[in-house]
């Protein structure tokens, strides 16, 4: 029985005053597992992340991290949050801290670790997305992709329970996407628990133990990748794959 | 020149204030700006040397309330140069709040926190260039204290006028004062901006 990481249950998110981006969603991530999730633009899957994160409240249901529910009243969210890391599709990098100083802060001021021990861990944590010589340049000096991995290694370097990332590579150049994912594949090899929002298909058919179709805001689908690129049980998730599909046999 | 440090604090306090504090806080603080950037300095200076005292000692007669006038001249350009600062403070932050909040509170850092080691280090820095206008445009108008009754530079200029009739040396010696003081303080300014400035954020002044 594989201990359970993170899960939502009956998680409800409105925008007003129609837009229903999350849409009683319950969800499990067990300890190790890698589950991508997939769909529409504007279907909540962002949003949806983010409620899982707290970074954005939920309106109605329950998040808990381990066995603590984080959505109960009287909760220290910002400890919670230590515990989680998060990669964000336009990467938002502390612009007037270097590579090191990135990663560095959370360990100083939220882990409230000493200066050489923040600095050892932050160093472990460039090394591990391999961006150790770059430590003392500032994220405008560095590509779109090493900024990534730089935020990889930001959410990496408090040894969270988890890692959740909204689209990591979406907002890069096609070439720039290969060495974030590399990167993930390094961490997937590794063990972490993560649950990604990605369209890099290839890459979700290879590390992703369950692929999860989100559309209009629910879980429409979900299932090994296999059963998707082979056979989606669903209509919207059939198209969705089609389209997708065809897209990438195109590039 | 305390007036425009003492603006910068104040002024980042009323920039927070006005973004985080609610509607009726935002009401105040967008008044108090009015008033501070829609009148003449001079008018502020008597405002503060002899309306308010007056008003508050009609209010309250025991009180006797005064002001001398080197307070006021100290807290009201203080106050001034703050109802300007709090509009460049306010725009440095909007310009980098959103995306940058967000991300200090995923590494589980507070509001409080985020504001301090995340936005405030980056807003300041595009703080600078607009800071060193604000200091020429309060440099400048300190001869305005001349009404108050306080020696600045410029009347000490007008009395040496009056003893020795020399106004062609006097008033330009005072004008280059002046001009050498604003300089060598932008001069540091500017050397302070390049060296604090964020690698790839610009922003023209």
């Amino acid at each position: 029985m594989v201990g359970i990481v993170m899960k939502c249950e009956h998680l409800w998110k409105t925008y007003e005053p129609h837009l229903i981006a999350v849409k009683d969603v319950s969800l499990k991530i067990g300890e190790g597992e890698i589950k991508l999730i997939f769909g529409p633009s504007g279907s909540g899957k962002s949003t949806f992340l983010r409620c899982l994160a707290m970074l954005t409240m939920p309106d109605k249901g329950d998040v808990f991290l381990r066995d603590e529910c984080l959505t109960k009243p009287g909760v220290n969210l910002n400890k919670e949050r230590a515990r989680i890391g998060f990669v964000f599709q336009h990467i938002w990098l502390f612009r007037h801290l270097t590579a090191l100083g990135n990663v560095e802060l959370a360990l100083r001021r939220v882990l409230k670790q000493p200066k050489e021990e923040a600095r050892e861990n932050a160093l472990k944590a460039l090394r591990e997305v391999k961006m150790e010589e770059w430590a003392h340049h500032y994220p405008a000096q560095m590509s779109g992709g090493q900024q990534q991995r730089v935020g990889i290694a930001r959410a990496l370097a408090r040894n969270p329970d988890i890692i959740l990332l909204d689209e990591p590579t979406s907002a890069l150049d096609p070439e720039l996407t290969g060495e974030v994912i590399d990167t993930l594949r390094d961490l997937a090899g590794k063990g972490t628990t993560m649950l990604i929002i990605s369209h890099e298909m290839p890459f979700a058919r290879e590390i992703a133990d369950e692929m999860i179709f989100y559309d209009g805001g629910t879980i429409v689908e979900t299932g090994p990748p296999e059963q998707f690129f082979t056979n989606p049980q669903s209509e919207r998730a059939k198209k969705f794959m089609t389209r997708l599909i065809m897209k990438t046999r195109r590039e | 020149m305390f007036g425009v440090f003492a603006g910068l604090a104040f002024g980042i306090v009323l920039a927070l204030g006005d973004l985080y504090g609610g509607r009726i806080l935002s009401v105040i603080i967008r008044g108090y700006v009015e008033f501070f950037r829609g009148s003449p300095i001079i008018i502020q200076l008597f405002v503060f040397l002899y309306v308010l005292p007056a008003s508050i000692n009609y209010l309250v007669p025991s009180l006797h309330f005064q002001f001398d006038p080197l307070t006021v001249g100290f807290l009201v350009f203080g106050l001034n140069s703050a109802a300007y600062q709090k509009g460049y403070v306010k725009g440095a932050v909007e310009a980098i709040f959103e995306d940058q909040m967000t991300a200090g509170r995923s590494i589980g850092m507070s509001r409080p926190q985020t504001l301090w080691h995340v936005i405030l280090p980056q807003a300041l820095r595009i703080v600078i260039p607009a800071w060193s206008n604000e200091f020429c445009s309060i440099t400048k108008s300190t001869p305005a204290l001349l009404v108050l009754g306080i020696r600045d530079l410029t009347a000490a200029g007008m009395t040496i006028v009056g003893q020795t009739w020399r106004i062609l040396e006097t008033y330009s010696l005072i004008a280059l004062l002046y001009l050498i003081w604003i300089t060598a303080v932008t001069k540091i300014a500017d050397v302070v901006y390049e060296k604090k400035k964020i690698p790839g954020i610009e922003i023209s002044a």
